[in-house]
C-alpha cells in the first residue's frame, strides 16, 4: 500500500488542466498545480476555488476535464482509496449526534475500516492528544466550539492519515481555542510527519502553521511558494527603531532625499537610488540618537495575497 | 490533563476494503438502538410469540412420536378434528404452516413499533446534525450509508422474525426426531425468512425515506404512525362502509316471524318452530354472507391501502395458509360447519401481485425520496 500511494517523491499532489464548472460558474479553470509535502496553506478570497479544489482532491466531485495524483493516486479513479489515506475536518460544525467524544472518535475510524477494537483503542490516544481526554464520556453535543473543534480533529487523525486537510478550523473560535487548534495542526505537520492542507482566509493562522502556500483566485493558480521566501527582502527599504522621539531623524534624512514612513514603533526608510544604509547610521550620530533595531524590510504574507491578487 | 500523556503516536493497524463499510454504520446503529431501554423491553416482548412458536412445534414433534410426555395432554385436542390427531404425521405442514402464519402475524405488529421507536432518528437526525459532511468526506459512498442505516432496522427486525424462525425450527427439528421433516417443512422456513427480509426491507426503506423528509425525529414518528395506523384505518373504514351495504342486502331479505295478536298467535310448539327457522335461515344468510365476502376479496382494491394489509397479504401467499386452511375444512363433517370455518378463518385472496405492486411502488417512492434529501457531498453547500 505504501508503494502503491507513495507517487512521485516530493510531492503532494498534482493537477494538470483541470477545469470544473458549475454551470457558467468555472470553479477551477484550467488549473495546474504541482504541491510538495509539508505544511501547505491553501489561501483565496470567497469563491476562489478553494473548496471546489479540497472537494476535488478528495474525489467528491467529477472534474470537466484535467488530470492529477494526489498521494500518488489517481483522483479520478481511486476516490475511495484517497479518502482512506486523507483526514478531512470540513468547515460546517457537524456531529454524529447522541454519541459522546470517544464513540465519535472511534465511530468515525471504523469508518474509514479500522476494526471496533483498534477503533476504541485509537479514539482514546487521539482524544488524549487533542486535551479532551477528560471530557471523552460526556455527549458531544454538550461541547463548546472550540471543543467540538478539537473533536473533529482528533476524528481525522484517529486513522493516522497521511495528509490531514482542514478546512477553515478556527472559524468562530474564542483566541484560547484558536490558539490550541494552531498549536495542534503545526505539531501534526510539523513534528508527527502528517501532511497538512490548511485552507483559510486568516493569513497570520495560515503563517502560524503553513510553510507553504497555494494562492487561488477565479479557480486560478495565482502564485504558490515556500513563505519564506515569498516574503522577498527589500534591499532597498529598512525598518528602523530608535530609542527616542525620530521625528527631526526622519526630517533629517528628507532632507537627503530618503523618504520615511512611520510604522507602529518602527521607521521605515526608502533609500533612494545611489543611496546607502550608511547615511541612515551617520544621521542618527549626528543627533545623537541611538539606533535599536535596524533590517530590511521583508513582505507581510498580506501583502504577498494581496500582490498576488492584484497581479492575477 | 491526563497523568500519562504519551502524546500523538502513528497507526500501523490495517484498514479494511471498501464492501463491508456499511457495516460500520449498522453496528454503530445498532449499538446507539439497544442503549434504548423500551426497545429493550420490546424486543424481549416480542419473543414471547416465537415462545408460544417454540412450544406447538415442539409438542406437535412429541405427538407425531406418540411421546408419553404429551400422552395426557392430548385428551386438550378435542376441538381438532379426530383424524388430525391419530395421524398427526398428515397434518404436520398444515400445523407448522400455521403456527408460523400466527407468529409471523404477531411480529408483524412489534415490527411496526421497533421501526416506530428505532427508525425516526436514523436519518433526521443525521441532517439535522449536519453528519452527513463527516460521513462522505470518508471512504462511504452513499450506498454504503443507505445500506448501513437499513441494515441497523433489518439488524433488529431479524432479532424478532428471522431469528426465532430459525430457532423454532431447529427445535421442532430436534423433537420430531424425523428426517423427513426436513423435506416437509423446510420450504416453511424459507418462506418465513423471506417474509422476515420483505417485511425489513419494505418497512425499513420506507422509515429511511420519512426519516430523510425531516430534521425532526418527531415529526418523522408522526409520518411513520400515519403510514401505518392512519392508512390502516381508512382502509377498514371503505371496506366497512361498503361490506355494511352487503350486509344490508343479505339480511333484508330474512323476515322475521311477524308479531300477531295473542288470540291471532299460534300455538307455543308452532312459534318456536317458527323462530328455530328464523334462526336457521338467519345462520346461513350469515355464512353465505361471509362467504359472499370472502368471494368478493377477490378483487377487492380496498386493503391495499392499508400497508399492513399488503405486507400481510405476502406473507399469507408465501406460507399458503388459505389453501391449509381448505385443506382442514374439508375434515368438517357438514357443509355448514366447512362453510363457517373458512369464512372464519380464511384471509383475504385478492391477488397477492396487487400488494406486492404496491409494496413495490411504496419501494420505489422512497428510493427516490432517499436519493433526493440525503445528497452526496458535492451537492451538499
Amino acid at each position: 500500500m505504501s508503494q502503491e500511494t507513495s507517487g512521485q517523491p516530493g510531492v503532494l499532489f498534482q493537477l494538470e488542466a483541470v477545469t470544473k464548472t458549475y454551470g457558467a460558474i468555472r470553479a477551477l479553470d484550467d488549473l495546474s498545480v504541482t504541491v510538495p509535502p509539508g505544511a501547505v496553506g491553501l489561501l483565496g478570497p470567497n469563491g476562489s476555488g478553494k473548496t471546489t479544489l479540497i472537494r476535488t482532491l478528495l474525489g467528491l466531485i467529477p472534474v470537466d476535464s484535467g488530470s492529477g495524483q494526489i498521494l500518488g493516486m489517481d483522483f479520478r479513479r481511486r476516490q475511495l482509496d484517497i479518502r482512506r489515506e486523507i483526514g478531512f475536518a470540513p468547515e460546517d460544525e457537524c456531529l454524529f449526534p447522541r454519541t459522546d467524544g470517544v464513540g465519535f472518535v472511534a465511530y468515525a475510524g471504523e469508518l474509514v475500516g479500522m476494526s471496533s477494537k483498534s477503533a476504541m483503542q485509537r479514539a482514546h490516544e487521539v482524544l488524549d492528544y487533542v486535551g479532551l481526554g477528560e471530557a471523552r464520556y460526556r455527549k458531544v453535543e454538550s461541547y463548546s466550539t472550540g471543543m467540538k473543534q478539537r473533536l473533529k480533529l482528533a476524528s481525522t487523525i484517529v486513522h493516522d492519515p497521511k495528509l490531514l486537510i482542514l478546512d477553515e478550523p478556527t472559524n468562530g473560535m474564542d483566541p484560547a481555542g484558536r490558539e490550541e487548534i494552531l498549536h495542534l495542526a503545526h505539531d501534526l505537520a510539523h513534528n508527527k510527519g502528517i501532511n497538512l492542507l490548511f485552507s483559510s482566509h486568516l493569513l497570520p493562522d495560515v503563517e502560524a502553521v503553513c510553510d507553504y502556500i497555494v494562492v487561488l483566485g477565479a479557480g486560478k493558480l495565482l502564485t504558490q511558494g515556500y513563505i519564506q521566501q515569498l516574503k522577498q527582502v527589500h534591499n532597498r527599504c529598512f525598518e528602523v527603531r530608535l530609542k527616542s522621539d525620530g521625528s527631526l531623524f526622519a526630517q533629517r534624512l528628507a532632507e537627503f532625499g530618503y523618504s520615511t514612513q512611520c510604522h507602529e514603533d518602527l521607521l521605515l526608510v526608502q533609500i533612494p537610488e545611489g543611496g546607502s544604509q550608511q547615511v541612515i547610521w551617520r544621521t542618527a550620530a549626528e543627533q545623537n540618537l541611538q539606533i535599536r533595531y535596524l533590517r530590511p524590510q521583508r513582505s507581510t504574507l498580506e501583502q504577498v495575497f494581496l500582490n498576488a491578487l492584484e497581479h492575477g | 490533563m491526563p497523568i500519562f500523556d504519551q502524546g500523538y503516536q502513528h497507526w500501523s493497524g490495517r484498514l479494511s476494503g471498501h464492501a463491508w463499510r456499511w457495516l460500520a454504520v449498522t453496528r454503530h446503529g445498532v449499538r446507539a438502538g439497544l442503549k434504548n431501554r423500551f426497545l429493550r423491553y420490546l424486543i424481549l416482548a416480542a419473543w414471547v410469540p416465537a415462545i408460544a412458536l417454540v412450544l406447538v412445534l415442539c409438542f406437535w414433534g412429541l405427538i407425531e412420536r406418540r411421546s408419553s410426555l404429551v400422552s395426557t395432554l392430548i385428551q386438550f385436542l378435542s376441538f381438532l378434528q379426530p383424524g388430525i390427531i391419530t395421524s398427526p404425521r398428515d397434518f404436520r405442514i398444515d400445523i407448522w404452516r400455521l403456527s408460523y402464519s400466527y407468529f409471523l402475524r404477531s411480529e408483524l405488529w412489534f415490527s411496526m413499533i421497533v421501526i416506530f421507536l428505532l427508525g425516526p432518528g436514523l436519518i433526521s437526525q443525521d441532517l439535522r446534525f449536519n453528519a452527513l459532511p463527516l460521513y462522505f468526506s470518508r471512504p462511504l459512498r452513499r450506498i454504503d450509508y443507505f445500506l448501513g442505516k437499513l441494515g441497523v432496522i433489518v439488524a433488529f427486525l431479524a432479532m424478532i422474525m428471522i431469528v426465532p424462525s430459525i430457532v423454532a425450527y431447529i427445535l421442532g427439528l430436534a423433537f420430531s426426531l424425523d428426517i423427513t421433516i426436513i423435506r416437509d417443512t423446510f420450504g416453511i422456513l424459507l418462506a418465513s425468512i423471506e417474509y422476515g427480509l420483505i417485511v425489513s426491507l419494505s418497512a425499513g426503506l420506507l422509515m429511511l425515506a420519512l426519516s430523510a423528509l425531516s430534521r425532526n425525529s418527531r415529526y418523522v414518528a408522526l409520518l411513520w404512525a400515519a403510514v401505518w395506523i392512519v392508512g390502516g384505518v381508512v382502509s377498514l373504514v371503505l371496506q366497512s362502509v361498503d361490506s355494511e351495504q352487503r350486509r344490508y342486502a343479505y339480511y333484508s331479505k330474512i323476515t322475521p316471524p311477524p308479531v300477531m295478536a295473542r288470540s291471532d298467535s299460534p300455538s307455543r310448539q308452532e312459534r318456536a318452530a317458527q323462530m328455530r327457522a328464523w334462526r336457521r335461515a338467519r345462520e346461513r344468510a350469515n355464512t353465505e354472507y361471509r362467504l359472499g365476502e370472502l368471494e368478493f376479496s377477490k378483487r377487492d382494491w380496498r386493503p391495499l391501502v392499508s400497508y399492513m394489509a399488503d405486507l400481510s397479504r405476502i406473507g399469507q401467499q408465501l406460507l399458503a395458509t388459505n389453501e391449509t386452511w381448505e385443506k382442514l375444512s374439508r375434515f368438517e363433517p357438514d357443509p355448514q360447519s366447512r362453510d363457517r370455518m373458512l369464512a372464519n378463518y380464511m384471509g383475504p385472496e385478492f391477488p397477492w401481485y396487487w400488494s406486492a405492486a404496491a409494496l413495490i411502488g411504496l419501494f420505489g417512492l422512497s428510493a427516490c425520496i432517499l436519493n433526493r434529501s440525503v445528497k452526496s457531498l458535492d451537492r451538499l453547500k
